[in-house]
């Protein structure tokens, strides 16, 4: 079984260079191969992920050992990544024709699909990171195929992602130099001290991937300027899956982070600054494709707070929140995709009414929105209860950050299903027909998938989420395996968030008439006017405060440049030619001279000699 | 078998000299190329029996005592392969008949006096053989009769006859002490009467004496006017060879042999080491002449070596050693390479010159080659060398020194680098655009010398060990 495993990265990378070498001309063989290929690493995937299996080969040395190790957690999200690689790639066959720059999109694609496998399966450091970084070029591609302004975006995600990426290279070392391997499965590692550095080092390496605060703004930029399969492949499900999979990872397997260490506390809180934050961004948003992209960030808060409550509960939440974070929101990108392709426009000002024109495409959005809200019985509802019983044995606080988060998601999808698909329909949106069927198959895949995990969750969490958690942690006994919500308290105030949710909407939209302007009270309250406003401008971002400070750093190592310059270009070589012509001037052509410097010569050498005696 | 290295040039001398009138005189370079090639095989038969007999051959020429090591056999190479190029040089850039044969006679003299100062046992024979080189060389630079080579001459006359008093009243208060002049016995009576002030001034009178003969710094006011003002084949066989066989290798093997590494005397060394290293190259940087800079540039880099010897450690006379050798070939391409410039161009002025890489690609391709290795470039020979010298310094504890000596390296490089721009990069200036390579002599002897440059580089550790090492422990066994 072991010697199979390579497949499910060399299959995807071979195809992917096989598209790169097809003319552009040529049509349909490229998306031929590309589902092709994905079929094939389904199939295979589907053969291997069941098994326990490792495939080990010497590399380079130094301890960097080609090796893949297939177990239930790897393989399940290996599972998940072929099966949203698939289903993206049927859906870009419809959606991306007649895109420029086709052949590269899909190579990217295969290339993402492969190097997740990779770093996903590697059970060695340094092999993982050269995934992991493989990873960074494709998202740089794919954003940059994107059009005009995507080159910009796609530098400032490489940027992000580079920076991060750093850190985790750092990490790695660090983490390597203190365990002598870079056996993942060998590294056993305290949170204190310097294996405390590796720790955050490797930390946020993993978030940023997953697309946490602060190394969340290229997020919204890349919504707006990539092709839209790459946010629903990369960012909402792959860098999602691989992140957060890393994450744990991390704090369950390589290092001993428990409940009440600083490490599970630093954990909770970025979840709970990001879910806010990002949410809060979210609720403003007037593009469809924007708004899902600060979701995007802001439901990783969910999983990082879940993971550092280091609770069993929570860890659990956090990692079944993934899946069906993955599942859902590649579902409302998807969803985002048509209305784009069909309507013409994403932007939630001129939509409206599309419900009668898109009825399909309504019903897999309201599915995906309600799971994304936590609403029961879908997945995301029991993912978030989790999350939230582990957040309360932590800390009321932690709890009510999430709570007050998931109030807001419900209000901004409630904005966003009204805007979009309620209200009245547009003139120029009359011919608007429904999307096409290779679109619609993913899309009513995935919700069936968010129905499922929701009405029986006892099977993924049983028999995917369940056996990654360490045996000794006491998880068989917890009674989530019954798949009902652990405490009825939770359940009243998550329903009572919800229907806040919902009066709010209706408020503000009582107030305004307009579906789209329905949060437009929170957005233009007193005190949140000012911050938002600085937000929508940039100066919030993290990336343009880092470059503001790289800029002023790089002018002061200009100035440092040119001081060093003019001391080597003027000062030194000034004073030389100065001594130069000294010297020149000295040597006049007189015999005199020369003998009396050989005399004085003379007089000192034997002075010198005599000196000692 | 020592005794033939200074019997064959004075049998070569006689066969040029044969009264067979313009046949001789048409016939003489090639009598005398034969010759020196001759020589060369001859010391190379004798090398290989050397090496695997590890024998020292001590012989008596006229009751001479003279002996032949591995540091004698590199000197005597050397001195073949500068006296060769210097041939071929001259071969081109004399062009009256008379004037050549006379040069051509005047070489095979001057390497009779450089073997003989290689070979000598005794302080006063070597005086003898010094004499007769530099004989030679006043009347080679003054060959031509040209003012500026008159003066050139008159100057390394006035300061050589100085060297002379210094070398000859030491001498005689050696001899006074030991009773005899040879290398071995002057040893035994300085370790026994080591602190005598009158020896110890006698040694400084003698070494100041060398400092002349090898130009170093203060005693270097010959050196400049005569190695610019004297005929091109002469500049090549003086700069190349005679001044660091008279004044370096002699000072090497003197210190070796007789004075003795005392602390004050590698103090001298040291000192005037680095003075030399500095003022050398700041005055390089300062000159226009081709030539001159030249000059200055050997000042410098024989402050190397001799900084290398005044370590008295195994590594920096090994560095010292090594540095000799490849400063006599890569100062000798330089040479070769100037005076192709000025056989083309009638040019030595720099900033006069410009792109002539482009119409003399051998000439400027080897003085690349050369300038490199000057500066110490890796993977160059000079590199290696220098290297050694600095890592010996600073192993012996000589810090500061070895600072200045990476500076002064850097400056090298940025005085070499000037001329290469000026001289041989950039595009052609219009008023030498017909200029062509100088001719076949010059282009066989930069081909050949940097060959040597680039392989003693890229060879170095086997140059090392086989022929860097053996010499070195004929001064420090």
């Amino acid at each position: 079984m072991g010697n199979y495993i390579p497949l499910l990265i060399t299959v995807p990378c071979i195809a992917a260079l096989l598209i790169l070498s097809i003319p552009g001309r040529v049509r349909f063989v490229r998306e031929a191969i590309a589902v092709l290929a994905v079929t094939v690493n389904l199939i295979v995937t589907l053969i291997l992920f069941r098994g326990n299996a490792t495939f080990s080969m010497p590399w380079a040395g130094f301890g960097f050992e080609f090796i893949l190790r297939m177990y239930h957690f790897s393989g399940f999200i290996v599972l998940a990544t072929a099966g949203f690689g698939f289903l993206v790639t049927i859906y870009s066959t419809v959606f991306m024709n007649g895109k420029k720059y086709l052949g590269q999109f899909y190579a990217y694609l295969l290339l993402s699909v492969g190097a997740t496998n990779g770093a996903v399966l590697a059970d060695n450091l340094a092999l993982m990171l050269f995934f992991w970084e493989g990873l960074l070029l494709f998202v740089f591609g794919m954003i940059a195929i994107g059009g005009k302004n995507a080159f910009k975006t796609a530098t400032k995600s490489f940027i992000i992602v580079g920076i991060s990426d750093l850190c985790m290279l750092a990490g790695i070392a660090l983490a390597g130099y203190l365990c002598g391997t870079l056996k993942i499965s060998a590294i056993s590692l305290p949170v204190a001290g310097l294996s405390g550095v590796a720790f955050v080092l490797l930390v946020i390496g993993a978030i940023s991937k997953a697309g946490s605060m602060p190394f969340h703004s290229w997020i919204p930029d890349a919504a707006i300027d990539a092709p839209l399969p790459f946010m629903a492949i990369l960012p909402a499900s792959l860098e999602k899956l691989l992140g957060i999979y890393f994450l744990a990872r991390i704090t369950l397997d390589m290092f001993k982070a428990i409940e009440g260490t600083w490490a599970s506390m630093l954990l909770m809180i970025i979840g709970v600054i990001t879910i806010l934050l990002a949410v809060m961004m979210a609720l403003i948003q007037k593009d469809y494709k924007k708004l899902l992209s600060y979701h995007a960030i802001s439901q990783v808060g969910y999983m990082i707070l879940g993971i550092g409550t280091m609770v069993p509960a929570g860890i659990i939440g956090g990692l079944f929140h993934m899946i069906n974070h993955a599942l859902y929101k590649s579902c409302l990108f998807l969803t985002g995709g048509s209305v784009e392709r069909q309507a013409g426009t994403t932007d939630l000002t001129k939509l409206g009414g599309l419900l009668r024109k898109m009825p399909v495409t309504f019903t897999c959005f309201f599915i995906a929105a309600a799971s994304i809200s936590g609403v029961p019985p879908f997945n995301g509802f029991f993912s978030k209860e989790l999350v939230y019983d582990g957040a309360l044995e932590r800390g009321f606080i932690f709890y009510a950050g999430a709570l007050l988060g998931s109030f807001l998601t419900a209000a901004s999808f409630l904005k966003l299903g009204h805007a979009a698909y309620l209200g009245t329909l547009r003139e120029e949106h009359k011919g608007v027909k429904e999307a096409p069927l290779p679109m619609l198959v993913p899309m009513i895949a995935i919700a069936s998938v968010c129905v499922f995990f929701g009405l029986w969750n006892s099977f993924p969490l049983r028999h995917f989420i369940q056996p990654i958690l360490p045996a000794e942690s006491g998880a068989p006994s917890l009674p989530i395996a019954t798949g009902a919500p652990l405490s009825t308290g939770l359940v009243v105030m998550t329903l009572i968030a919800l229907a806040a949710a919902l009066l709010n909407h209706f408020y503000g939209y009582k107030k305004t008439g307009s579906g789209v302007k329905a949060s437009d009270h929170i957005h233009y309250a007193p005190a949140l006017r000012g911050i938002y406003d600085k937000a929508e401008q940039g100066i919030l971002d993290p990336f343009n405060i880092g470059m503001h400070w790289a800029a002023f750093v790089s002018r002061v190592g200009w100035l440092c440049d040119r001081a060093i310059d003019w001391l080597y270009n003027v000062l030194i070589v000034q004073a030389s030619l100065l001594i130069a012509s000294g010297i020149r001037r000295l040597h006049n052509g007189s015999y005199k001279t020369y003998i009396l410097w050989s005399l004085a010569g003379l007089v000192f050498v034997i002075y010198f000699l005599l000196r000692t005696v | 078998m020592p005794s033939l290295v200074i019997l064959v040039p004075l049998i070569a001398l006689l066969i040029l000299n044969l009264p067979l009138g313009e046949v001789m005189r048409k016939a003489s370079f090639w009598v005398a190329l034969g010759f020196f090639i001759f020589q060369t095989v001859l010391l190379f038969c004798h090398h290989f029996r050397c090496i695997c007999g590890s024998e020292r051959f001590i012989n008596s020429f006229f009751g001479m005592d003279v002996s032949v090591d591995h540091l004698s056999f590199m000197v005597m190479f050397l001195v073949n392969i500068v006296a060769l190029t210097s041939l071929l040089v001259a071969r081109h850039a004399i062009k009256d008949s008379d004037a050549r044969f006379n040069f051509i006679n005047l070489i095979v003299i001057a390497s009779a006096g450089m073997n003989g100062v290689t070979v000598a046992k005794d302080i006063f024979s070597l005086y003898v053989f010094l004499e007769v080189t530099a004989v030679a060389l006043f009347i080679a630079i003054a060959l031509q009769r040209e003012p500026r080579a008159l003066e050139g001459a008159f100057k390394y006359i006035l300061l050589s006859s100085i060297a002379t008093v210094m070398m000859l009243t030491s001498i005689a208060v050696l001899f006074f002490a030991a009773g005899d002049t040879s290398f071995a016995s002057l040893k035994s009576a300085l370790q026994v009467s080591g602190k005598s002030p009158v020896l110890l001034a006698a040694i400084g009178v003698f070494i100041c004496g060398l400092f002349i003969k090898g130009g170093l710094v203060p005693f270097h006011g010959w050196l400049p006017d005569a190695y610019s003002a004297a005929p091109a084949p002469v500049s090549v066989l003086l700069a190349g060879i005679v001044t660091k066989v008279s004044g370096i290798y002699t000072l090497m093997r003197l210190v070796a042999a007789v004075f003795g590494f005392k602390a004050a005397v590698c103090d001298v060394l040291l000192f005037g080491g680095t003075l030399s290293i500095l003022v050398g190259a700041f005055a390089a940087l300062g000159q226009k002449d081709f030539k001159r800079m030249l000059a200055y540039s050997s000042i410098s880099q024989v402050g190397y070596i001799i900084v290398g010897l005044g370590t008295g450690t195994a590594l920096g006379i090994a560095g010292a050693i090594f540095h000799f050798f490849n400063h006599a070939i890569f100062k000798t391409l330089l040479f070769v390479n100037a005076a192709a410039v000025e056989e083309s161009t009638g040019l030595r002025n720099m900033n006069k010159m410009g792109g002539l890489s482009s119409r003399m690609p051998v000439t400027g391709a080897t003085s690349v080659m050369a300038l490199l290795s000057n500066a110490g470039i890796p993977p160059l020979a000079g590199f290696w060398s220098k290297v050694i010298i600095i890592i010996a310094l600073w192993v012996s504890g000589r810090y500061a020194y070895a600072v200045i000596a990476i500076l002064a390296a850097v400056v090298t490089l940025a005085y070499l680098l000037i001329m290469q721009r000026k001289v041989f990069f950039g595009n052609i200036r219009p008023e030498l655009d017909g200029t062509k390579e100088a001719g076949p002599g010059y282009v066989i002897a930069s081909v050949v010398l940097a060959a040597i440059t680039v392989g003693a580089g890229i060879f170095f550790p086997y140059v090392f060990d086989h022929v860097i090492i053996p010499a070195r422990s004929a001064l420090l066994p």
